[in-house]
């Protein structure tokens, strides 16, 4: 036999290694599964999300005012509630498509749902795949909402807190939000809008595609 | 792991010098294929010298066993090696039109950069065509980009396509090429004689 197997040609011999490497493929199946990931557990049980990778809305308002861009806002909520209304500059990628997405594992990326928890999952599953940097909007859009686009103050409030609305009303005017006054429950609109009460802000945000801005061309 | 660059181990500009040793590497090997010479490339449509589909089958059965068993190992996230996607009627008109030019040229676009670069002049001609070829199409771009991203299939590989495992791929192309290559031995012989003309 290995006398018979010597004395093949060079071409005949690799001709045969190829066709026992396929064979054996055949019974290997599929190579690997894209969707299972190998998970350190006990290291992931100690990376807990930090209380630096949790950003605040205003923060974030506050990046965006000054178009501090270095991150990707990633939009994990449906196609159908993105198109609606988004955070301007975010790019959506519904969770369940977060690991075939263009996200690179050096970006910096901050993700927000509808709550915390959409982007604590999505959180765990970039984190296991070995994403670097990867921030989360504390309290997701619903915090959005009602500390940027819908802020709140109680008519009784002290005169810092006034001082320290003024701001927050401007950042909620430049994201086209209605900032308000409450007293007693009754909600008084003090935006510049003509109509005080109209709750519906001025949606100034443009969604852009899924992965557009920073897709990389490859191929040959 | 790998990939490299996905997994970040370098950035960009590394990338490119990898990218600028690997080309060469690449050119290296079809110059010593024999690929620098439109004779040959020719000669493969002729059918009395299979030198380019037997280099061709080989690159693919080495990267492809090479990608799975790496896979397999557990060296290679295969999910993150690019695959572009399937526009398939823009894509068989623009194969024919090359098939075409590499039938009158006697290069494709890599063999005509190794051709120019080893001094041979109607490599050089060839190159000048592709550039001029290049600009052309670029102009018109507009014109074509409806037709360009038409029939749009997204990201499709064999075994989704065929509802087959990885494994059973690899073991078909395996075999289609040891076929491949033994029918081209043998055409080489039979043809050669047919048309008087010996293996160059």
């Amino acid at each position: 036999m290995i006398d018979w197997i010597m004395k093949l040609s060079i071409s005949k011999k690799l001709a045969i290694s190829a066709f026992v490497l396929g064979l054996l493929a055949l019974f290997i199946g599929n190579p690997s599964n894209r969707n299972i990931i190998d998970v350190n557990t006990k290291e992931m049980a100690l990376s807990t999300i930090k209380k630096q990778d949790r950003i605040d809305a205003l923060i974030l308002a506050d990046w965006l005012i000054k178009e501090n861009l270095d991150f990707t806002l990633v939009d994990l909520r449906t196609e159908k509630e993105f198109n609606e209304y988004t955070i301007p500059a975010s790019v959506n990628i519904p969770i369940e498509n977060i690991l075939s997405s263009d996200l690179m594992r050096n970006q910096k990326i901050l993700l927000f749902g509808n709550d915390d928890v959409t982007s604590a999952q999505a959180w765990f599953i970039l984190k296991s795949s070995k994403y670097k940097s990867v921030l989360i909007l504390k309290g997701g859009m619903e915090a959005w909402k009602n500390e940027i686009l819908y802020p709140k103050l109680d008519t009784s409030a002290t005169l810092e807190q006034k001082a320290a609305f003024e701001k927050t009303k401007q950042v909620s005017l430049h994201f086209g939000g209605t900032p308000q006054m409450i007293s007693g429950g009754t909600a008084t609109s003090i935006s510049v809008q003509t109509t005080p009460t109209a709750p519906a802000p001025k949606l100034s945000a443009t969604p852009s595609k899924a992965g557009g801005a920073k897709k990389k061309k490859e191929g040959c | 792991m790998m990939p490299y660059f996905k997994f970040d181990y370098f950035g960009v500009d590394f990338g490119l010098v990898i990218a600028f040793i690997i080309g060469i590497g690449f050119g290296f090997a079809l110059e010593r294929g024999g690929f620098g010479n439109a004779r040959i490339l020719a000669a493969q449509f002729y059918f009395y010298n299979m030198r380019v589909l037997k280099v061709m089958f080989t690159a693919i059965v080495t990267a492809m066993l090479g990608l799975f068993y790496f896979s397999w190992l557990g060296w290679l996230d295969l999910s993150l090696v690019y695959v572009g996607n399937t526009y398939i009627l823009p894509q068989v008109l623009g194969g024919f039109i090359l098939g075409m030019g590499f039938v009158i040229g006697g290069y494709c676009p890599g063999t005509s950069v190794v051709s120019a670069s080893t001094g041979r002049i109607d490599g050089m001609v060839y190159l000048l065509g592709i550039f001029f070829g290049i600009f052309v199409f670029g102009e018109m771009f507009p014109l074509l980009e409806g037709f360009y991203l038409s029939t749009d299939m997204g990201k499709v590989t064999l075994p989704e396509f065929f509802g087959l495992s990885y494994g059973m791929i690899v073991f078909l192309v395996v075999v289609m090429a040891l076929a491949a290559f033994a029918a081209a031995e043998w055409g080489e012989k039979v043809l050669a004689k047919k048309n008087g003309r010996g293996i160059e």
